[in-house]
């Protein structure tokens, strides 16, 4: 432009001298002015082409700033939940605190509550020892209360005994005697005289099962427990006690079933029961005007079941909780020694079983005992 | 005599009846023994015959020794009743000798003791037998004596033209 202004002066100069020459420089500066004036349009549109970029420039600048608003006002909400959360997470944190603090004294009380439960149990121990030592000591004096009960029983079985013993000595004295006399004589032949001494054989025989039965009863021998015949063991308290029932006139029956009742106990000491229930029938059915012991079993619910009646005068009412205590009796001073049903329930309770009695007045009493059958398996029992 | 001699033994010991029986066929030959076992089938047996004596033991189941004795005491009072007791029971032997027995032995038994005392039991049972035959024949010769010095009282008193012969 600049160049053209000095070069409009230079023709303005030179024509001032020449109209042809004015004229060209004048054609020249139309030129020169329509160009300008080209330029100028071309310029225009340019620009109007740039204001429509603009334009649109702006429009686009709108959207983003609308844009931008939404993106400021969700940025303004997020933050918002942002400062709630972090309120929530506050109070979160100072509940944890609270709890941890809780927790802690919790501990504490824990570990003082753990060490008392140590001395506790420490005493437990101690007091369990002691429990067991006093359980030891219980079962040693059952034991030797059982031992002394059975030598009670030896006792005032000994009269019985006695005469019982006597006669096979009797017997025996007499059969010798016999063959003694047939020797003498030498008149008799020699199976006569054997005859006679086997018969005093027999008696031997018979006085010395009584003895060994009796000492069979009456040792202090370690409780073993065994597979046991019930029938067995009453049929030889029987037999200690046949003789004195025989001459009271006391009529005994005994009624098992069919069935083999075992059990797993100590065939002395259950032999022991059934003594103690015969002499205590015995006393009580003496003066009755029936004399009759019932002895009937069976089984029920896995236990052998015994009933044991007598005809005898019954046990009075109230006496039914007493007459298991020790030292309890109603016989006369010296006639008993109030062990024998103490015993008895005692032996009947270390073999896992009960014993219970009733009685309704002037009918005579029914023992019942139930003892747990033997596990079903080998049946093989000492006879 | 002796022949005809019987004695019952009552007892309820089967074993006893064996031996006590022999013994007294060995010791005492010609007595006749018979057993029973209870007391009931003595007294069946004492209904049936008159023994010269009974042995029976005094401890039987049912009817004891002292009933059964009481039972011979009134069927046959005359026969001795000898009571086998155990040893030492003084009182049932009090007790049987009250009742009326004539002797008592005691378990276990002496044969010689008690071969003895049956012996004793038989021969007063014989000779009472003996003495109340001679007591009855007496009597009968005392009625007729008695009879006799009635008749001659009668003719001595009688006027003589009255009298028989």
């Amino acid at each position: 432009m600049t160049a053209t202004v000095t070069e409009d002066r230079q023709l303005v100069v030179t024509d001032a001298g020449a109209p042809t020459t004015a004229e060209r420089r004048l054609r020249v500066h139309v030129e020169t002015l329509e160009r300008r004036l080209q330029k100028g349009d071309e310029q225009r549109r340019a620009m109007l082409h740039i204001m429509g970029d603009l334009n649109e420039s702006n429009q686009r600048l709108a959207h983003q700033r609308k844009a931008m608003l939404h993106i400021l006002a969700d940025y303004e909400r997020d933050r918002r939940r942002l400062a709630n959360q972090t309120e929530r997470l506050d109070h979160a944190r100072r509940a944890l605190l609270h709890i941890l603090q809780d927790s802690h004294q919790d501990k504490l009380r824990l570990e003082a509550s753990r060490k008392a439960m140590i001395h506790i149990m420490g005493d437990l121990r101690e007091t369990t020892a002691a429990v067991e030592r006093r359980e030891q000591e219980l079962r040693d004096k059952q034991e030797q209360l059982v031992q002394a009960g059975k030598l009670a029983t030896l006792g005032e079985l000994t009269t019985g005994v006695a005469h019982e013993l006597n006669n096979p000595l009797n017997n025996i004295g007499l059969f010798v005697g016999n063959a003694v006399d047939l020797i003498e004589l030498a008149v008799a032949e020699k199976g006569q005289i054997v005859r006679e001494l086997r018969h005093a054989m027999q008696q031997v025989g018979k006085a010395t099962e009584i003895i060994s039965h009796l000492r069979t009863f009456g040792r202090a021998a370690p409780v073993s427990r065994e597979p046991i015949s019930l029938r067995q063991v009453i049929e030889r308290a029987l037999s200690l006690m046949g003789e004195q029932l025989r001459l009271r006139q006391i009529e005994v029956t005994v009624d098992l079933g069919t069935q083999e009742l075992v059990v797993i106990g100590n065939a002395i000491q259950l032999e022991q029961v059934f003594i103690n229930l015969l002499t205590n029938a015995r006393d009580a059915v003496v003066d009755a005007p029936r004399r009759a012991i019932c002895i009937s079993g069976g089984v029920g619910a896995g236990a052998a079941v015994i009933t044991f009646a007598d005809t005898g005068t019954g046990i009075p009412p109230g006496l039914e909780q007493r007459i298991f205590d020790p030292f309890f009796t109603t016989k006369e001073v010296g006639k008993g020694t109030g062990l024998g049903l103490s015993i008895t329930y005692g032996i009947i309770k270390e073999h896992g079983g009960t014993i219970s009695v009733v009685s309704a007045p002037g009918a005579g009493a029914t023992f019942l005992i139930d003892l747990p059958l033997a596990p079903a398996g080998p049946k093989e029992f000492p006879s | 005599m002796m022949a005809r001699l019987s004695v019952l033994i009552v007892d309820d010991d089967a074993a006893l009846l064996q031996a006590l029986p022999q013994a007294v066929r060995l010791r005492m030959g010609g007595v006749t023994v018979e057993t029973a076992d209870s007391a009931t089938a003595a007294l069946d047996r004492i209904a049936a015959r008159d023994y010269d004596a009974i042995v029976t033991d005094i401890k039987m189941p049912g009817m004891d020794g002292l009933a059964l004795l009481a039972e011979i005491r009134t069927r046959r009072p005359d026969t001795p009743t000898l009571i086998i007791t155990g040893h030492g029971e003084n009182e049932l032997v009090v007790h049987a000798l009250r009742g009326g027995a004539c002797d008592f032995i005691q378990k276990p038994i002496d044969r010689d003791y008690f071969v003895a005392a049956l012996y004793r039991a038989i021969r007063a049972h014989v000779l009472n037998r003996r003495v109340k035959d001679r007591q009855a024949a007496l009597a009968c010769c005392a009625d007729e004596l008695e009879r006799i010095v009635d008749g001659l009282e009668r003719e001595l008193g009688a006027p003589p033209g009255k009298g028989g012969p």
